[in-house]
């Protein structure tokens, strides 16, 4: 996942992008793969925001242990999205409450917001990518 | 697959000289690897490549270059913390380069 | 309108890739601007050429690289997406010493920044997938 110093593609446009994750980490691929795309994009320096909703929340659950299943553990990852300037990380109110998680059960800080607000938030930008 | 030897032992490399089992990694092999490219490797180049594994243990992922930049320059000082001096360490880049030699995975060429 | 794609499922497993190109058709014939398609996750098999669909289907690589002729299309597949899967060009294979390459025609392989950069430059992008 690392790369060589990238050219700017975004000719100093700056729109909002927000990616959506909805899927467990390890059931299928999208949580990985989403991740990817945020660490990549974060080079065109966007106003990025990342929200977890749904099974998307269990991405950021502490203390995973992928041993048994032979999948590397890329939850460590979550921690690094700062350093890349990736600091807008939403998680849905309902989805914590439905799987009886707290804000606490996270590996990093993260916003809760509740699904009206997420709306809100989803209505506001310029690119949906959802995972 | 190809092989690289260090001290009398061969050690599996892919095309591009990249560990074929990160987990063989030692400092003997990147000292090995850096003279097959011309380099010798000073404590200036041990502090990026330890750097690298460090991260790379706590993060799960090799640093984007210009991260890496702003991490280096937080912990070893602003006169490190800058793409030139990374270059001139590592003249084919440090993501390849300072990856390859810390036993990192090698990159995926995505730009 | 200019419109990004996006495609996130193989071929012939999901209506997506078929959605994706019809969409695409239809907004050309419309005299909208396809900027580019970028095919992610699963999807990067939309660009293998070595597809053999039975020959009263679809044949849905082909129709993507036809449409790129007829079009100056830019489909572009993901290179990490496509290492997992074994999806490779000429350049791929030789950097990860694999003895075939199978990357269709019109097709390129390269990063993510592709998508990301669709997404500034469009004024649409519009995703094909779960």
């Amino acid at each position: 996942m690392s790369e060589e110093m990238m050219e700017e593609g975004g000719g100093g446009v700056i729109k909002k992008f927000c990616y959506i994750n909805r899927k467990a980490p390890y059931g299928t691929i999208y949580a990985l793969e989403s991740l990817e795309v945020v660490l990549i994009g974060a080079a065109f320096e966007q106003d990025v925001s990342v929200v977890f909703a749904d099974d998307g929340i269990y991405q950021l659950t502490k203390g995973q242990d992928t041993a048994g299943i032979e999948m590397k553990n890329f939850s460590p990852t979550y921690r690094a999205l700062e350093m890349y300037d990736v600091e807008k990380l939403y998680v849905e109110k309902e989805s914590l409450e439905e799987r009886g998680m707290t804000a606490d059960d996270l590996i990093v800080p993260v916003e809760v917001l509740s699904s009206a607000q997420l709306q809100d938030l989803m209505e506001d930008q310029d690119v949906v990518l959802s995972f | 697959m190809a092989t690289i030897d260090v001290a009398g032992n061969a050690v599996e490399v892919d095309e591009e000289g990249y560990l074929a089992d990160r987990g063989d990694w030692n400092e003997e092999i990147a000292t090995e690897m850096a003279k097959i490219d011309d380099c010798e490797l000073s404590d200036n180049h041990w502090e990026v490549i330890k750097f690298l594994r460090e991260y790379y243990e706590e993060y799960q992922i090799a640093p984007a270059v210009r991260v890496l930049t702003k991490a280096i320059g937080k912990k070893l000082g602003p006169d490190k913390g800058n793409s030139k001096y990374l270059y001139e360490l590592f003249p084919y880049g440090p993501a390849k380069q300072a990856c390859k030699y810390a036993g990192l995975p090698k990159p995926t060429g995505c730009v | 309108m200019k419109f990004g794609i996006l495609v996130s499922e193989g071929p012939y497993t999901h209506q997506a890739a078929d959605s994706a190109y019809l969409f695409t058709k239809a907004a050309l014939e419309k005299g909208h601007e396809i900027y580019r398609i970028f095919f992610y996750h699963d999807g990067v098999n939309n660009g293998t050429r070595l597809t053999t669909p039975p020959q009263d289907e679809r044949h849905i690589v082909n129709r993507w690289s036809e449409l790129a002729e007829k079009h100056k299309l830019d489909l572009v597949v993901c290179v990490a997406a496509a290492q997992r899967r074994g999806i490779v060009d000429a350049d791929e294979a030789k950097r990860n010493g694999k003895d075939g390459d199978n990357l269709a025609p019109g097709f390129r392989i390269s990063g993510l920044g592709q998508l990301v950069e669709a997404g500034i430059q469009c004024e649409r992008l519009v995703t094909f997938g779960d």
